[in-house]
């Protein structure tokens, strides 16, 4: 990590504190109405909001526009979601270039999902760099001043990178030697793919062993039991605990609207209070909270941890 | 080897809509191999297309050894059917692409007859082997990194063309996010470099690939061709009369296990 800090939510890392940080989806729209509304209800409650790049390789509104509207009119700090997907490494860089440009502070870089599993499944995918070689690119153009080839940037970006861990990979240590790649590659913090179990957690902490760089533990309260279902069902790395699941699907019984809510927050606070009570005997540096459209359980399950 | 399989029939008389007089011409080479260009193969096609109320005016088979993207040969074989060529209103090439386009090239540059030449085939990839279940794994790149990740190919091998680890996507019993059916190359290149100690290599970043060594189209070119007598000396070996005989009586490794019990 460099001592510069550019960013809230890198400064919240320095410090010590327990960090928070959200999510917003941009979608197949004109516009980005939804998450900046969504933004505003998280302001306070989280140092900053991933706004997604295309997940799960469904073609939505451009991250890199999208993380600029919501900073500007929400004044939310946005963390670009940038994947190798859909550019190769001149588009990567010039949308890097652009961020830094529009005042982005913050890149997670990822390689993506495959094209053939969203809904361009005819697309070609590019994957010119990958994750690590993406960060190792950003690092080179903030901190040298640099591209891939050498050739000066007049002005650099002023931005932080961040990468993605798998704890619940099918082969963990494979899964760790990427991710010490990604640490030699200068990543600035790290951020996990959903987890469930605890155990998952302790054995990729063990198996990682130390490290300076910062930790965010993802976690996904489900507002509906179609969200937890569809984790279950199609997230690659991501078992859902049966328990859980069916405590969410007994909600969908319940017909009083207000009470169904009620009840999901129950199932939610009751399961996440374990895994975060679990979370603070852990190395993890804070939590991001993949609460898309659930705003409202964020600020019980940031009580857990004062 | 190319692999190849044959494209759907409608496909192919979406192709031939509107016209009469076909060329069927088949491959020697890979497409022999595959099933998709031999003898076999070219006269069950002409059967279908004149079911299918078309005129077949010829049909060139290439015997093995005699492949439709060297020139050379293939040109043999077009100046033998000149006619047949210069009256239809389309030849269908049951090949690889690099078929087809010397098929196109030569009619038209060198014999100075334009014609509609059309593919049969789909080509999959640079296959590697069999007998029955191929795999592809290297798609030529022109800067090959096998010496980097314990001789299994990132970009091919790998559904994502990944150059440093696994994705996030890795599903149970190490198989790719893409596919389930494939295994994830960059658990596998980990497990290769467990067995040959050189796991310290696993944390090291590799360089982005350098795509600039894939400008296409690439040419090539050969000092010295391989003549008749090479070809000879290469083919006329005991080796490779050895080779063949063992693998006519090799029994299959079911077989096998039986025999062994027995
Ligand atoms: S790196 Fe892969 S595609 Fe390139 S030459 Fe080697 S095996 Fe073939
Ligand atoms: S699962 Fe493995 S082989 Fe498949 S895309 Fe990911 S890294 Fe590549």
């Amino acid at each position: 990590m460099t001592d510069e800090v550019y960013s809230d939510l890198m400064r919240e890392f320095k410090e010590g504190k327990y960090v928070f940080t959200g999510e917003l989806e941009p979608e197949k729209a004109g516009n980005v109405n939804e998450p900046i509304e969504m933004a505003k209800e998280l302001l306070g409650l989280v140092v900053a909001c991933n706004v997604t790049d295309n997940p799960q390789s469904f073609a939505y509104v451009s991250s890199l526009a999208a993380s600029y509207k919501i900073q500007k009119e929400t004044g939310m700090e946005c963390v670009y979601q940038l994947r190798c997907s859909d550019r190769n490494r001149m588009a990567l860089l010039s949308d890097v270039l652009g961020a830094g440009t529009l005042g982005i502070k913050n890149i997670l870089a990822l390689a993506g999902d495959h094209v053939s599993l969203g809904d361009t499944p005819d697309a070609k995918p590019v994957f010119d760099l990958d994750s690590t070689t993406l960060i190792h690119m950003i690092r080179k153009m903030v901190d040298e001043g640099k591209d891939l080839g050498g050739n000066e940037i007049a002005d650099p970006p002023k931005l932080h990178v961040g990468g993605a861990a798998a704890p619940g990979a099918a082969h963990l240590k494979a899964e760790v030697g990427k991710v010490q790649r990604k640490i030699n590659a200068g990543v600035e913090y790290l951020q996990t793919q959903v987890v469930y179990y605890t155990d998952v957690l302790d054995k990729f902490f063990n198996e990682l062993g130390e490290t300076d760089v910062p930790i965010l533990v993802g976690i996904f309260p489900a507002r509906t039991f179609g969200q937890a279902d569809f984790f279950d069902k199609y997230v690659a790395g991501v078992d859902v605990p049966p328990d859980y699941l069916e405590s969410m699907r007994a909600t969908k019984q319940i017909k009083d609207k207000e009470k169904k809510k009620e009840e999901v927050d129950r199932v939610n606070i009751e399961f996440f209070t374990k895994f975060l009570e679990h979370l603070k005997g852990t190395p993890a540096a804070g939590c991001h909270m993949m609460a898309v459209g659930y705003p409202r359980i964020i600020a019980p399950l940031k009580k857990v941890m004062e | 080897m190319i692999a190849q399989e044959q494209k759907p029939m409608e496909e192919i008389l979406g192709y031939l809509e509107g016209k009469q007089k076909v060329v069927v011409m088949g491959c020697g080479g890979c497409a022999t191999f595959y099933h998709t260009g031999d003898k076999k193969a070219v006269n069950e096609m002409a059967e279908k297309l004149e079911k299918e109320g078309k005129e077949v005016l010829t049909k060139i088979v290439m015997p093995l050894g005699m492949q439709a993207c060297e020139t050379e040969k293939c040109s043999i074989f077009l100046q033998k059917n000149r006619s047949a060529v210069e009256n239809c209103d389309a030849i269908m090439v049951m090949s690889c692409g690099d078929g087809v386009q010397v098929v196109t090239e030569y009619t038209d540059e060198e014999m100075g007859i334009a014609k509609e030449v059309y593919p049969v085939n789909d080509p999959l990839g640079l296959v590697g082997g069999g007998p029955t279940k191929f795999k592809e794994t290297c798609q030529s790149c022109g800067m090959c990194e096998l010496g980097k990740t314990a001789g299994v190919c990132p970009l091919t091998s790998c559904g994502k063309g990944l150059m440093n680890g696994p994705c996030g996507g890795v599903r149970e019993g190490d198989k790719c996010e893409i596919d389930p059916d494939k295994d994830c190359a960059w658990v596998k290149i980990y497990k290769r470099m467990e067995k040959l100690g050189k796991l310290d290599a696993f944390e090291q970043m590799n360089d982005p690939h350098e795509w600039s060594k894939m400008k296409r189209p690439r040419l090539f070119e050969l000092e010295k061709p391989m003549g008749m007598m090479d070809m000879m000396g290469a083919m006329m070996n005991l080796n490779t009369i050895s080779g063949y005989m063992s693998m006519m009586f090799a029994k299959p490794p079911a077989e096998e296990e039986e025999a062994k019990k027995e």
